[in-house]
């Protein structure tokens, strides 16, 4: 008996050991190749063309729209318009070159990890997905999680007391969710009613709360403190309602996995495809910067705090 | 060129680096045809209107390739990522040419202008290769063989070189027929050097070289930039400073105006037309983008020279150190001070014989003069109102090239890149149909 006991922790070493060799032969092997080939999905110029001069059109009739002499006012604009109008961002009111980033250690840190990770796993992995996928079933997929987000869109709208919103969001998840075949199809988005999820961030952000110190959080890049909590606090809420069982158990894993491919699957960024060791500073700079012009978009009947030249930009 | 771009130069600019230099640079020669000309500079920035490129084919496949090239330098720690040569192939499936095309300063392999030029090649039938500029960070580190960039012979070799150890790589079954060099930009002087370097060595058979854009004498071009720099931001931080609020400003009001809830990507697009309104605005704008091109090259030159002008030698920056003071100063370093600081004097080391008016007077595409004048292979497309050439440049293009030269009345620089004129005649080139040449 307890020769058998010894063989078996003998033969499970072995086991480890072998696929701990073929592991490393294989990482090792990656990394010293001379040559490494990713196929990328297919680009379709034709298509994005077409796309691109729709898009051009579009804006050049809403430039149109927008400089006849009665500007439209949104509902939302007409719900608050009792609110004097704001006067207009100076370039005074613009904060400092520098970036506010206490925890620059640490965000470089997670910032180098994450672009690994990127670049080993998550990318290969989206890539792959856009290719073996037909584009009409990502479309699907992608709207499916879309819609999901929408419950949290209502209760942060809410929160806000943005009701114009609050009830479109609604109107939006109970359109998709039934017409759209639990939110396969955005149908919604086609009767005039477009996708403009909000978080716990953003609720915050309404609050009154500044965005803290910039935060770079592992697998999900450049936030910042707000930001990071928002999205805890949106994850705890979605845990909590925990619709269609989605969110417990084994098949919120395989969902997770999913949602997160499909998001990177619809994000064009590329960790270093600047080559710049200038990189870190550059992403820091244009977050915090459209961080803060968010926030001004979010309180516009107050004047944009000045900023005080001396402190750097998010301080 | 998006908003976002615009604000990721403003990234990289202010603060003062001013010490006596040793080597003088001598002041550039007449101005740009088209820095006065608010069309050039509005083209120069947007770019092609999508409406006007074409034909494009509905899919072009994409693969990239990583490669770790034998002569690569030790790297520096904070270069990490740029350890492999990414280049980007699409291939026929039936035997067919290759067309190697040559990004812009600075620029990686697989931009948008490269885009549409691959999208376009490879619907004419040809197999696209696309390269970085060799003043690319990510070419400097894996392919340069000096670390120090922007010696339009040198990058030839080493563009050459790694031209040549990619196509040996190719997957087996790309079967090629034929293979022609083209390049936009400073990638178009690179694209004719890297011919002139096969007409002799004989290694590729590089049958046609298309330059588009390209730049007649480097040192004329960067000495305009710099004062082009120099005259819409002035030196130091006030100017650049004053552009970023200008921009920041514009850009929270439409903002706010538009009642979006994020400020993404559709937005900052149409944001794009209205942010930038003067003259003066489109001009800093382009003499940014450069600048921010610059600090990369600048880093890497510092580093791989031992210049020790950015950075300490003894105490090279380490990954996770900060390099917002390195950037800083680079903001405000002007491509002379590369040359003089850096450039000239790791060149005049190396070179016996060198002087700083060698050094001006190799890096023209005069260096190539006899083979673009006799030649029937060597092709060129520009505009006369191109920001990096002047009227006597110009004209040296015309009479160098005679017939084979297209010369369009407007575009500034890149701005017509693939519209439906340029890429019919860039095609009648490279396939040997052009009326001018052979």
């Amino acid at each position: 008996m307890a020769g058998g006991a010894v063989m078996r922790t003998c033969r499970a070493v072995m086991r480890t050991r072998l696929g701990c060799t073929v592991a490393v032969l294989m990482l090792a092997g990656c990394a010293t190749r001379e040559v490494e080939f990713h196929r990328w999905p297919a680009e379709t110029p034709a298509a994005n063309n077409r796309a691109d001069i729709a898009k051009l059109q579009g804006l050049q009739a809403a430039g149109a729209a927008a400089s006849k002499p009665a500007p439209q006012a949104s509902p939302e604009h007409a719900g608050s318009a009792a609110e004097p109008p704001s006067p207009p961002v100076e370039p005074d009111d613009a904060p400092s070159l520098k970036t506010y980033d206490p925890w620059a250690r640490l965000n470089r840190f997670t910032y180098r990890f994450n672009a690994r990770f990127d670049e080993a796993l998550f990318l290969p992995a989206a890539n792959g997905y856009r290719r073996i996928v037909p584009a009409p079933l990502r479309g699907g997929v992608h709207n499916f999680f879309a819609n999901l987000t929408e419950v949290d869109s209502v209760i942060n709208y809410t929160l806000q007391g943005r009701l114009h919103r609050t009830v479109r969001s609604f109107g939006r998840f109970v359109i998709n969710s039934t017409l759209g075949i639990g939110g396969l199809f955005d149908i919604a988005g086609r009767l005039d009613l477009p996708y403009e999820p909000t978080g716990f961030g953003t609720t915050l952000a309404k609050w009154g709360m500044h965005p803290g110190p910039y935060l770079v959080i592992p697998l999900l890049g450049p936030s910042t403190f707000r930001e990071g909590v928002g999205y805890a606090v949106d994850y705890g809420t979605s845990y909590e309602i925990n619709l269609a069982d989605l969110y417990r158990g084994y098949q919120s894993w395989g969902l997770g996995v999913v949602n997160a491919v499909d998001q990177r699957a619809n994000i064009d960024f590329r960790y270093y495809s600047t080559g710049s060791p200038f990189e870190y500073e550059t992403i820091r700079f244009l977050y915090v910067r459209k961080q803060l012009i968010e926030d001004a978009g979010l309180h516009k009947s107050k004047p944009v705090p000045k900023p005080n030249p001396n402190e750097p930009a998010g301080k | 060129m998006k908003p976002l771009a615009v604000f990721a130069l403003i990234a990289l600019c202010s603060s003062s680096f001013a010490e006596p230099t040793p080597i003088e640079l001598p002041p550039a020669p007449g101005p740009a045809t088209g820095l006065a000309d608010p069309a050039a500079l509005r083209a120069t920035v947007f770019g092609t209107p999508p409406q006007d490129i074409g034909p494009l084919p509905e899919t072009v496949p994409l693969l990239e390739m990583d490669l770790a090239l034998p002569w690569r330098r030790p790297v520096p720690q904070i270069f990490w990522f740029d350890k492999r040569l990414r280049v980007w192939l699409s291939a026929q499936k039936k035997p067919a040419p290759l067309a190697v095309v040559i990004a812009g300063t600075g620029s990686d392999a697989n931009t948008s202008k490269l885009s549409v030029l691959r999208a376009i090649l490879y619907g004419a039938g040809f197999h696209v290769l696309t390269l970085p500029s060799p003043t690319f960070p990510g070419f400097i580190v894996s392919a340069s063989s000096t670390g120090v960039a922007g010696d339009l012979l040198q990058d030839g070799r080493d563009l050459y070189a790694a031209m040549g150890e990619i196509i040996a790589h190719l997957p087996r079954k790309v079967r090629i027929t034929d293979v022609d060099v083209l390049g936009y930009s400073l990638g178009g002087a690179n694209a004719a050097i890297v011919k002139s370097i096969d007409d002799t060595q004989h290694k590729l058979h590089i049958h046609r070289a298309v330059m588009i854009n390209p730049p007649v004498s480097l040192f004329a071009s960067i000495g305009r930039l710099d004062k082009l720099y120099a005259v819409s931001l002035g030196n130091g931080d006030a100017g650049i400073e004053r552009f970023y609020q200008q921009l920041y400003a514009a850009l929270a009001n439409d903002y706010r105006a538009s009642g979006r809830v994020a400020l993404d990507e559709d937005f900052l697009l149409g944001a794009a037309a209205a942010v930038l309104k003067t003259d003066a605005q489109f001009r800093a704008a382009i003499a940014l983008s450069f600048r921010i091109a610059l600090s990369n090259v600048f880093l890497a030159g510092d580093l791989y020279s031992g210049a020790g002008v950015v950075t300490d030698p003894a105490h090279p920056p380490k990954v996770g150190d900060s390099l917002e003071a390195t950037a800083q100063i680079l903001r405000n370093t002007t491509f002379a001070e590369y040359f003089t600081r850096v450039f000239a004097p790791y060149y005049l080391k190396r070179l016996p014989n060198a002087t700083v008016d060698s050094l001006i007077a190799q890096n023209r595409l005069d260096v190539i003069g006899d083979q673009l004048r006799t030649d029937p292979d060597y092709y060129c497309l520009t505009n006369s109102d191109d920001l990096i050439l002047d009227r006597a440049e110009l004209g040296w293009l015309k009479s160098t090239l005679g017939g084979r030269i297209a010369v369009y009345d407007h575009g500034g620089h890149l701005g017509n890149l693939g519209d439906r004129q340029q890429a019919a005649d860039m095609l009648a080139m490279l396939e040997g149909r052009w009326p001018g040449g052979r």
